[in-house]
């Protein structure tokens, strides 16, 4: 589905990826852990396509295509789909109108038809439902004044109803409570098929009670240090970053 | 300062133009006195230059090069000039001249009139003579002052009191040629307790010079909605003048939205002179390339208990300018004043430049004022939002600017309006945004 080889990107002239390998088949979830700082969010949105993140080096096959040559929404219409960290707020913008355009994008993009109005509102109202969420919030502007836990959900009602093919969660779960966990849990695990792949960005082993993933990689400083089973992740949660030279920012351009 | 005369050549001098004008008015539309001293008025003023304070963002000059005639009304109007609005009332104007051929009567209650200014001029006489050219503001502009030494024709509104005009009363004035100036009036004059709603359109062909002025009159516990749509031809100037006086506990809502012309400004004076008056003006400007809109007003706070709002936006592409000048003057008697004042610009280009001038003159300490402007480009983090979620570049940027403008298109009352609205603002992205 996805294979990242030797990904070098940089942020105004600073490197944050350093050579990131990374290979995920149809129908697996890998998880991605590091601490803060590592670069996570930086690979997300390479992989998505955010302006401003200079690839360096290496490249990016999405089903067997060079994934980096496309535009953003070339992307998401091929069906790559980023849940954003931190979701942006859209005053004016009616979250129904947005999630209509977005679809209609995107199926214009297949040779489909545009849904009419009443196709849509049931798949949207089908899908609300599946990540619990009131439909109040559909007639409410993109994401203004949601709370934190509102914003997530509602990236993972965007992803439900967009049903890509592969898609990347960028700590979707931070600042969840429980029942919330769990609904992004479903949302996922719904979608979970041998046809879809996911990347999931998360701090807490938890998650992974709900979403347990094939694979989890540990991202340290702009590289996959570590990779393994299920199993990795509690570890982390034991042992820390530390072993991985956690503070390792200063001291690798100190030693270099 | 101002510039003499002499650089604005009309065909022959002005003062010639106003005797040949009187020559042909009605009687009851005549006014000598008012004209003669409106003409002195302007001839001591001049025609505004950058040097005078309210003309100090906006510059006259293009158009002081260039001579104008009086117009003609009988031209043949293109079928895209007909603007409708869904009313039983509809007066037109072309170059400033009632076009009866292309207006319409509907019914209307008992004493109520809506008909062109020469006509009032037959049925209402004392009404006219009453209330035209009454309304205080804008005493120092030289351009109502030359509209009100020269208009020839207008629309009139009368509600008598306690009386409701159903249905707005449109009114289109259609500019058409070159180097021709029109020079339309309108009063609306509501009695206590009275309602009505008007629209004004402004719209034509050709590099003409529209020099409007609305006088408007509300009396005490009256309402008025007033919707102003300034679409002029993009070689044509617009300049318009509005001057009201509210009563005690009236209401007026002011909605204009300017997108054509070269050069457009409104100048607007509310005297809110009655206890309890209440003003709401919202503003949308579209500025185009290498085009300047501004707006200039002033809320005069005479009296306790007023409460006024301000909302301007502006959108601006290319080297496009957008000005708004705005000061709140709050008497020392008004005490309880409430009035806000806001100002946004979305800038689509880096070369387009918005200007903001917000002014609280303000002589008591019991009031709530506020005012705020801000200017930004579009949120490239919400451009790119959008485009993870399959929504084109330009279409995601579209998009957000019909987001910025929106709020003021889905408040004006008129669904076929707001449709015209929609897709002058679509006209507007096409061209700019991408
Ligand atoms: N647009 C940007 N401008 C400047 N620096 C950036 C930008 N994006 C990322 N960085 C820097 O790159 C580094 C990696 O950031 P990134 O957001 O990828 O970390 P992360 O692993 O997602 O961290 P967290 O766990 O806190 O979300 C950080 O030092 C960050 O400051
Ligand atoms: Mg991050």
């Amino acid at each position: 589905m996805i294979e990242i080889s030797n990904l070098h990107a940089s942020v105004d002239d600073r490197e944050i990826l350093r050579g990131i390998d990374l290979r995920i088949g149809a129908g697996e979830v890998h998880a991605v852990m590091g601490p803060n700082g590592s670069g996570k969010s930086t690979l997300a949105n390479v992989i998505a396509g955010r302006p401003g993140y200079t690839v360096t080096a290496g490249q990016v096959l999405y089903r067997g295509r060079d994934l980096l040559e496309l535009e953003p929404e070339e992307r998401a219409r091929e069906g790559v789909f980023l849940a954003f960290q931190y979701p942006v707020e859209i005053p004016g913008v009616n979250n129904l109108y947005f999630l209509k355009a977005a679809v209609n994008a995107i199926r214009k993009h297949r040779g489909e038809a545009e849904l009419d109005a009443l196709d849509f509102m049931e798949r949207v109202q089908a899908r609300a439902g599946l990540v619990k969420m009131d439909e109040a919030f559909l007639k409410r502007p993109v994401n203004e004044g949601f709370s934190g836990g509102e914003k997530k959900r509602n990236e993972i009602l965007q992803m439900a109803v967009l049903e890509p093919t592969f898609a990347v969660l960028d700590e979707t779960d931070s600042g969840l409570d429980i029942d919330a966990l769990k609904v992004v849990a479903d949302g996922v695990n719904a979608l979970r098929n041998p046809e879809r792949a996911f990347l999931v960005i998360t701090h807490y082993q938890r998650l992974l009670d709900y979403i347990v993933p094939d694979v989890v990689h540990v991202l340290v400083d702009g590289r996959i240090v570590e990779s393994g089973g299920p199993e990795l992740a509690l570890a982390l949660e034991e042992r820390g970053y530390g072993a991985f030279g956690r503070h390792g920012g200063a001291s690798r351009r100190a030693g270099a | 300062m101002s510039t003499p005369l002499s650089a604005t050549p009309l065909a022959g001098s002005w003062a010639g133009t106003l005797a040949a004008l009187l020559g042909e008015l009605p009687q009851a539309l005549r006014f000598d006195h008012h004209r003669h001293d409106a003409l002195a008025r302007f001839e001591a003023l001049g025609l505004p230059g950058r040097r005078d304070e309210a003309w100090r963002f906006t510059d006259l000059s293009e158009l002081k090069a260039r001579s104008f005639v009086r117009a003609a009304g009988d031209r043949p109007i293109d079928a895209d000039l007909l603007v409708d609005l869904d009313t039983p009332h509809c007066l037109s104007f072309v170059n400033g001249h009632f076009a009866a051929w292309l207006s319409r009567h509907g019914s209307l209650p008992a004493g109520v009139f809506v008909g062109s200014l020469r006509e009032a001029a037959e049925e209402h006489p004392e009404m006219l003579a009453g209330a035209l050219g009454r309304v205080p503001g804008l005493e120092g502009h030289a351009l109502a002052a030359l509209n009100g030494a020269l208009f020839e024709d207008g629309a009139c509104i009368y509600v008598p009191r306690g009386v409701e005009l159903p249905g707005p009363v449109h009114l289109r004035f259609i500019g058409v040629g070159d180097d021709v100036l029109a020079q339309p009036r309108v009063l609306v004059v509501l009695e206590d307790g009275a309602r009505a709603a008007v629209v004004e359109d402004y719209l034509g062909h050709g590099r003409y010079w529209h020099n409007a002025v609305t006088e408007i009159r509300i009396g005490a516990g009256a309402a008025l909605e007033h919707v102003a749509v300034q679409q002029e031809a993009a070689a044509a100037w617009h300049l318009g003048a509005l001057r009201a006086s509210q009563g005690r506990d009236s209401r007026l809502v002011l909605r204009r939205c300017a997108a054509g012309a070269r050069f457009g400004r409104s100048d607007i004076a509310i005297d809110l002179a009655g206890p309890g008056a209440a003003c709401e003006i919202d503003g949308l400007a579209l500025v185009g390339d290498a085009q300047t809109l501004a707006s200039h007003l002033l809320l005069h706070h005479a009296v306790p208990h007023g409460s006024s709002r301000q909302h301007f936006k502006g959108v601006l592409q290319g080297r496009g300018r957008h000005v708004f000048d705005g000061l709140i003057r709050v008497a020392e008697g008004a005490l309880q004043t409430d009035a806000q004042q806001q100002s946004r610009n979305l800038l689509l280009s880096k070369a387009a430049l918005a200007t903001t001038v917000p002014r609280l003159e303000i002589y008591n300490d019991d009031v709530k004022c506020s005012h705020g402007a801000t200017v930004g480009y579009l949120d490239e983090d919400a451009v790119f939002y959008l485009r993870t979620r399959g929504i084109g570049e330009a279409d995601a940027r579209r998009l957000l600017v019909r987001a910025f403008a929106g709020e003021f298109i889905e408040a004006v009352p008129y669904a076929d309006l707001r449709e015209r609205l929609e897709r002058r603002l679509a006209t507007y992205l096409g061209e700019g945004v991408a």
